[in-house]
């Protein structure tokens, strides 16, 4: 048993680490090519394309200054939900925390779109109606740093929101009620015991939603273009797409920008570690909630005002454009038509897109998941040496943002006679590669709370490890298998960052088609495409609540 | 059912620098229950691990019915699944999406048994932990006490030539446990299975076990019947931790070198009656007295061997006994006797003991 483990784990982890590492070598070696012709490895070596950076300081501004701006306003709205949720007797909490979760399925390009049909300058809803009752200027105007924040914002606070929460429904209860028997106040307790206790998750928070914020490209393109304010992950693409493509340039950006989000999901490794105190125990409380009384509704109101502007409100915008021939918010003067969706569903690329994505989403889910199951076990079960090589291995891809790993998947693969660039397999290969994070977290909370005496019970009942396999650990597993399923479908479906760079004429997906679209300033059939891409990730989030409650009382 | 005799020789298992056990042998008799006890840590679940084959051990030999299951000489580890022994596991391990029935049924259903035959076993099975009624049940709707019972004919049902118990009633109440106890302790007398039993709880390992085996950091220290090791503790170890008992300090004054009784100067003054197990080597320099043992009398001691005068400073109430700490010239002595005759603190009494109840430990 032990020499057959050990040969399945080296075979997974020189497959794992090829599939990750191999394309940052060449992003690498590109990111030092300065000899003026693309060709691998380069024929001249040197520090020239990182001294270029200098020359572009300002999107290296514009990308601290909207990170920061970002981070901020999605750590004020995730803490201020989580303790609102978590600590205060709050009328319709249950339904409240569900909802609180949904803008994080909505994905930032869908918001972006639907806000900059909102408040774009002129054209946008809001302004038009500011217009129409005589205002003169534009009263928001979304296409700015602060438009492009508040995006990030409302789609990473939740993110923020289920980090702090958790933190907050980690914290044992007696910790603070025995400040109270020693005789502190509310507020003195809120000082010396809440705030400490809870301050390492919201740093960790902080630092982590810091992270996405930088390597986040759908916002910034949709709302920084038009207004030419540039950051780090749209300066990649413009690269790519000059003529001719400047890949050292663009392979320079990324490489800095991956460095820097490393760096920065290594100090939350740091803080998450070395913070815990007795804070975290794994454990789940129900904390103490206190009565707020007017003020209560007030804090409903603000959750509830973050579901409107996070969720509601786009989808409603879309719903309107998509309707229309010419977007218009003054329904006296709109044209009511469904071409945009003939557009979307009739025979032509957009349709092929959409069916692509809904291909490679069941494919990369039945396989990945399939893959990821072995992999967690190995991770978590097996003594097989090594097994906490492949843990990192496995988790790499998160700290390399989706845009850069994009660029190192298109030069890695031009570079290789092997013809599946332009093809969905290496669209299937890479959303394997960026989504095993995602999949090997969610399989992992459920293997670790599955008891391992249920399995060796079953060995020294007579089973031999297949048998085990099919039936105790599978049926156990099968509730975080499901979930595992769905959660990287959504993932496959919604993907921009890596596909932008690896569609082909014959591979196209939904999420770029929607770009191209917008760029072809259709935003009605962009917005037909985008609540089409929501409707599907909307029914297998559906489906994911409906089969998790079975099981267990905990959404995801 | 078929028996098996188990032999260990020599057992040694590592976790990367830690030694968790350190050569241990062991025979354990075919139909015999023998008992693993010691504190959290003295490597008595590794041991049983090893056993069952959960635990790769890193030298030793282990052989069950005369059959070699691991080696290290003959590099020989054979799969838990291929050795024919059953395990109860301290956390039950009752699988939650099967039903009980299923549950039981799972060892027989593994070795291809006809349907039957299965259902009837697993009925007998059932039948014996009284649990008969709830074959249909979802596992995952049973109490604690339930979840035992499960995991208990689970284990016998498909008649295993060895069981193996880890800690099966620490996760129960008191009272619970002190019924399982009874039970387990008939089942295992009327199945007559080869049986080892793993437990920090050394009144529950006296109870039920035809033998005991003491372990501390990875060691034997002592292995005997229940009796044995009460009445006759070898060292300090074992007297403390099995039983309670009072250590006094002092050396052996005839060293004759012969078993049996030996003359033993306590410090303090009073010469002391007590029992050599094994021939004293001069280097012993204590001897342990059973709390229960000693005798209270308000009389002044008159020539019996063993008399210590002393006074009580304190009475602790338990019911079902009266502890007494009695100052004494060989030091406090703890005294446990029946509440039926109280004695007051302060009072001056004479205690006594016999010479085959103060037992010399090894040095």
């Amino acid at each position: 048993m032990p020499s057959g483990q050990s040969v399945t784990t080296a075979a997974i982890l020189m497959f794992c680490g090829g599939l990750v590492v191999y394309p940052l070598v060449y992003l690498v070696a590109e990111s030092f090519n300065v000899s003026g012709e693309d060709s691998f490895p380069p024929a001249e070596i040197g520090l020239g394309n990182y001294a270029d950076l200098i020359d572009d300081w300002h999107v290296l501004a514009n990308t601290a200054f909207v990170a920061c701006l970002a981070t901020l306003m999605a750590v004020a709205i995730g803490f201020l939900a989580a303790w609102t949720l978590t600590r205060t007797k709050l009328p319709g909490r249950p339904q409240l925390e569900r909802l609180m979760q949904l803008p994080y399925y909505m994905t930032p390009l869908v918001g972006a779109l639907a806000w900059s049909i909102i408040a774009a300058p002129r054209t946008g809803f809001a302004n038009q109606l500011w217009h129409g009752v005589g205002g003169a200027g534009d009263l928001v105007n979304v296409y700015s740093p602060f438009g492009i924040a508040w995006v990030m914002a409302l789609f990473e606070g939740t993110v923020a929101f289920v980090m702090i929460s958790a933190a907050m429904k980690s914290m044992d209860p007696a910790l603070e009620e025995s400040a109270r028997v020693m005789g502190a106040g509310k507020w003195r307790t809120m000082l010396t015991v809440t705030l400490p206790l809870v301050m390492p998750g919201v740093l960790g928070a902080t630092i982590f939603v810091f992270a996405e914020m930088l390597g986040s490209f759908a916002a910034a393109f949709v709302l920084g273009l038009p207004a030419r304010y540039v950051v780090v992950t749209t300066a990649i693409w413009q690269a790519v797409q000059s003529f001719p493509p400047d890949y050292p340039r663009a392979s320079a950006l990324g490489i800095a920008l991956f460095a820097v989000m490393f760096a920065t999901l290594s100090l939350y490794r740091a803080v998450v570690r070395g913070g815990n105190f007795a804070t975290i125990t794994g454990k789940a409380f129900r904390p103490r909630t206190m009565a707020m009384g007017r003020l209560a509704w007030v804090l409903f109101g603000a959750c509830a005002l973050y579901v409107v502007v996070a969720v509601v409100l786009p989808l409603a915008a879309l719903l309107l454009t998509s309707f229309q021939r010419f977007a218009t918010v003054i329904l006296a003067q709109s044209e009511f038509t469904f071409a945009n969706y003939e557009a979307a569903l009739g025979f032509g690329a957009v349709r092929a897109a959409l069916t692509n994505s809904l291909i490679l989403g069941v494919g990369v889910a039945s396989i990945g998941v399939a893959v990821m199951t072995v992999l967690v076990w190995i991770i978590y079960r097996s003594r097989a040496p090594g097994h906490v090589v492949v843990e990192y291995v496995v988790m790499f891809p998160q700290a390399v943002p989706r845009m850069v790993f994009g660029l190192a998947l298109l030069w890695a693969w031009l570079n290789i006679p092997i013809p599946i660039y332009g093809t969905l397999w290496l669209l299937a290969l890479a959303y394997f590669t960026v989504l095993l994070p995602l999949g090997v977290r969610t399989l992992a909370g459920v293997v670790l709370q599955i008891d391992k005496s249920l399995e060796e019970c079953a060995r020294v009942c007579g089973a031999s490890w297949f048998y085990q396999l099919r039936t105790v650990t599978m049926p156990l597993l099968r509730p975080g298998i499901i979930a595992a399923w769905l959660l990287v479908f959504i993932a496959s479906v919604r993907e921009l960052g890596v596909s932008i760079f690896l569609v082909g004429p014959k591979a196209k997906v939904i999420a770029p088609s929607i770009v191209s679209s917008w760029l072809s300033s259709s935003s009605e059939l962009s917005a037909a495409l985008a609540l089409l891409q929501t409707a599907a990730v909307f029914i297998a989030l559906v489906v994911m609540f409906r089969a998790t409650r079975r099981f267990s009382g905990e959404p995801l | 059912m078929s028996e098996a005799r188990i032999e260990i020789s020599n057992l040694v298992v590592r976790y990367g620098d830690v030694v968790a056990v350190d050569g241990v042998s062991l025979t354990v008799r075919q139909g015999e229950h023998v008992t693993l006890l010691g504190p959290s840590g003295c490597g008595k679940t590794t041991t049983l691990r090893a056993i069952a084959g959960l635990e790769e051990p890193s030298g030793g030999l282990i052989r069950i019915d005369g059959a070699t299951v691991y080696s290290a000489a003959e590099r020989r580890n054979v799969a838990a699944e291929k050795r024919g022994v059953s395990m109860v596991f301290q956390s039950y391990a009752v699988w939650p999406h099967m039903s009980v029935f299923d549950n039981v049924a799972y060892g027989l259903r593994v070795r291809s048994l006809p349907r039957e035959e299965i259902a009837r076993e697993v009925e007998r099975a059932l039948d014996l932990v009284q649990m008969r009624d709830f074959a249909r049940r979802s596992a995952a709707l049973l109490s604690g006490g339930q979840q035992q019972r499960v995991a208990l004919a689970r284990a016998i049902a498909f008649s295993p030539r060895v069981l193996l118990f880890d800690e099966p009633l620490s996760n129960l109440d008191a009272k619970l446990r002190a019924e399982m106890r009874v039970e387990l302790r008939d089942l295992q007398r009327r199945l007559g299975v080869t049986s080892v039993y793993v437990t920090h709880d050394q009144e529950e390992a006296l109870a039920i076990s035809d033998r005991v085996v003491v372990m501390n950091i990875g060691g034997i220290e002592q292995i005997g019947t229940p009796e044995d090791i009460y009445n006759r503790p070898k060292t300090r170890f074992v007297a403390d931790f099995v039983g309670s008992a009072n250590l006094i300090a002092g050396r052996v004054q005839d060293d004759a070198g012969d078993p049996g009784r030996v003359t033993f100067a306590a410090e303090g003054g009073p010469t002391l009656q007590a029992w050599a197990v094994h021939p004293p080597s001069g280097a012993e320099d204590r001897v342990a007295v059973r709390t229960a043992y000693i005798d209270i009398a308000l009389d002044a001691p008159n020539g019996r061997a063993n008399s210590i005068v002393g006074t009580i400073r304190q009475r602790l109430f338990h019911g079902d006994f009266i502890q007494y700490i009695v100052d004494s010239p060989v030091g406090a002595l703890t005294v446990r006797r029946p509440p039926t005759e109280p004695f007051d603190e302060g009072a001056a009494v004479t205690l006594s003991f016999a010479p085959e109840h103060c037992v010399l430990l090894e040095g």
